[in-house]
């Protein structure tokens, strides 16, 4: 299934290069094929992004590392930085 | 619907909008650099009720970028905030809680508001507040923030519609550090964006 992935700030160099811009044409964004049932927590393995705080959304929702992703589903992953 | 299609407002609209945005009920979690002056230009703009929460207490080098003053150290911030905000509008309806915000008291606390503005200082909290928030408070706008230390660029803090009800304000990267600490024009440069996007959103234009 194609599932599209967005990656913000120091996150996107972890994006493949497969798929550039995903269907919205973004930067940030790769279209990519996962197996049916893959969830959040396994795209991000399978990313190897950083063990570090994420603003993880699928459709615009908050969805959790054992979300299991469906065809055509949009998830962006944001990692927040101290400071306020 | 583009900026540029909405009208200019006329002179003698401005009233309806002040009335709209003393309608608002508008949350802040976290009273820091952030937060307390975020705080101060929601309640200059007209904001009607303002739901304030942090668990700490001001210390002397909170005064280096935040709304508080010498006389008021180790007041709680809560406390201390109301009644700054009091010497400019007695009439802000301000809904305080001492607490730290978690799972559980974030849709507690801010049941109903209008906007949620994330003020907080640590990266885990700031994921934390806009996850429950996307949980708890589904489908209210929620602007947060992320890279607003250092002494990079002004122009490099912007405002984003990052994704869903989430707006971010920073420049994503500048994470506070000893060589990045956070400087009192930087953070209010930041601490404008979150306001004014409050207001936007609450006027109707929620695009940046």
């Amino acid at each position: 299934m194609l599932v599209e992935v967005a990656l913000f700030a120091h996150l996107t160099p972890y994006l493949p290069e497969a798929g550039a811009g995903g269907t919205t044409g973004s930067p940030h964004a790769r279209t990519i094929d996962l197996p049916d049932g893959t969830t959040v927590g396994q795209v991000i393995a399978r990313l190897e992004l950083p063990d570090e705080p994420r603003i993880v959304f699928v459709g615009g929702r908050h969805a959790a590392d054992d979300h299991v992703l469906a065809a055509g589903e949009r998830l962006a992953i944001f990692p927040p930085v101290a400071g306020g | 619907m583009p900026f540029a299609a909405n009208p200019a407002p006329q002179p003698d609209d401005y009233a309806s909008l002040r009335a709209r945005l003393r309608a608002a009920r508008v949350g802040v979690v976290g009273l820091g650099g952030l937060g307390s002056n975020v705080a101060w230009m929601l309640a200059r703009a007209g904001i009607g009720t303002l739901v304030l929460a942090d668990h700490d207490v001001v210390v002397a080098n909170n005064l280096e970028r935040q709304f508080y003053f010498t006389d008021q150290v180790g007041l709680p911030k809560t406390e201390a905030l109301a009644a700054n905000l009091a010497r400019i509008d007695p009439s802000v309806r301000l809904e305080c809680f001492q607490t730290h915000i978690d799972e559980t008291s974030l849709g507690e606390v801010f049941a109903g508001v209008d906007v949620l503005v994330e003020a907080v200082d640590s990266a885990h909290d700031k994921a934390l507040i806009v996850a429950v928030a996307s949980e708890r408070l589904p489908g209210t706008p929620v602007v947060a923030a992320s890279g607003v230390a250092g002494y990079g660029s002004p122009n490099d803090i912007i405002t984003r519609h990052l994704m869903g009800d989430v707006w971010m304000v920073g420049d994503l990267v500048s994470e506070v550090s000893a060589e990045h600490p956070l400087f009192a024009s930087r953070v209010a440069i930041a601490a404008g964006h979150q306001a004014h996007m409050v207001v936007r959103i609450l006027l109707g234009f929620p695009q940046v």
